[in-house]
């Protein structure tokens, strides 16, 4: 089949319903210039959300929520798409079920869309490199369909797949911990279990990030511009 | 729509010419969507719709403005962009910025609200009220001239 620019672009965005994309991935197997293209689409994604987020992220000037505050509007707040609906039931079924004792020990937090890391789990996964010894370990690094950027992570409360959306790292898959209780004896345990590492394959989009792409990620704090609002 | 705000600046900066210009953008905008609350129908996304009001807002200023006025704006000029954050964040903002700005409003808009506000083409179509096609088209073009003016180092 031929690829115009259009769905191609598309591909790259994870716009394509499920088939369409298969198709396409069809044709890029065997044409490494769409695959290319596909990653030249990524990487500018990636770096033209990346050099907007100090904006979003800049004190709003007074005279602008002055104009907001003394004139409350009380609007409806936003209804959970699809998505996030279904998401939020994945988490309460699949999740929560995992999570129930952890929940209430701070690495994670129960969000109205989902589990989030929180504290430590979320400094490590927004500082530390894969492959560092610590309380909490991250195996690889990868961009899912989304173009998001995802982490399989180790620690003793919780391992699982983090995702970087809005608001931060959204657990995508959780179990029990294995790293060791024992503290200051990091003999770095029983590597990653291999179902997280196979849920970790089925969500990656191309290559696991090697340690100059972690430190690209990084630089624009693992945020990708992506649908979840 | 106090938490839209901080959105709102980043697709004013991404739409408008300059930082003041882009608050002045957020400032009306803002105004008219309290005149115009009436007319927001819960249950639509309330950022779509800001979104909207944003870029009917700006167009309605760029064509009540002089044309001659753009002479005065050099596509290059960067300075003077977020006094907060870190230098190399500036650098970068000024370089994607500045790309952004020789890109037609048509390619520019299609460009901000998928690549800087992350809305799925649907969203970003509706926004634009412009046929998915139409979106396609004008991002893909929007996105090569992109690639083509930032080089390859992303």
């Amino acid at each position: 089949m031929t690829i115009d620019p259009e769905l191609l672009m598309a591909y790259a965005d994870g716009e394509l319903d499920p088939l369409t994309a298969k198709r396409v991935e069809r044709a890029i197997a065997g044409d490494p210039a769409l695959m290319t293209e596909v990653e030249r689409h990524r990487a500018l994604r990636l770096r033209v959300a990346g050099s907007f987020v100090p904006i979003a992220e800049e004190p709003v000037p007074d005279h602008l929520t002055a104009l907001l505050k003394g004139n409350v509007v009380a609007m409806p707040s936003r209804p959970l798409t699809i998505v996030n609906r279904w998401m939020s039931m994945a988490a309460c079924l699949v999740l929560g079920v995992t999570l129930g004792l952890v929940v209430k020990r701070e690495p994670v937090t129960a969000r109205d869309n989902g589990l989030y890391a929180s504290a430590q789990l979320a400094d490590a996964l927004d500082t530390q490199s894969s492959g560092t010894p610590g309380a909490v370990r991250i195996a690889v690094s990868f961009r899912d369909r989304q173009g998001n950027y995802c982490r399989v992570f180790s620690s003793r409360a919780a391992d699982g797949i983090a995702c970087r959306d809005q608001r931060g790292w959204s657990l995508r898959r959780a179990q029990s911990g294995s790293a060791p209780h024992a503290k200051g004896n990091y003999a770095q345990a029983a590597s990653t279990d291999p179902d997280l590492m196979s849920s970790a394959q089925d969500m990656m989009v191309g290559q696991p990030l090697d340690p100059a792409g972690e430190q690209t990620a990084r630089a624009v704090r693992w945020r990708s511009p992506e649908t979840v609002h | 729509m106090l938490a839209l705000l901080p959105r709102l600046r980043r697709f004013a900066r991404s739409l408008a010419r300059d930082a003041a210009d882009a608050d002045d953008l957020c400032q009306v905008t803002v105004e008219k969507a309290l005149l115009a609350r009436s007319s927001w129908r819960p249950g639509t996304r309330l950022n779509s719709w800001m979104y909207r009001i944003m870029r009917n807002a700006w167009i309605d200023t760029t064509r009540s403005r002089a044309r001659a006025a753009e002479t005065f704006v050099d596509a290059q000029a960067g300075e003077g962009f977020g006094e907060a954050g870190a230098a190399e964040a500036r650098v970068a903002l000024n370089e994607v910025e500045a790309a952004m700005r020789t890109l037609p409003d048509e390619q520019r808009e299609a460009v901000a609200l998928v690549l800087v506000e992350g809305l799925a083409y649907k969203e970003a179509a509706e926004v634009l009220d412009i046929p998915m096609g139409t979106l396609t088209s004008r991002l893909v073009r929007g996105r090569q001239a992109l690639m083509a003016r930032l080089g390859e180092a992303t």
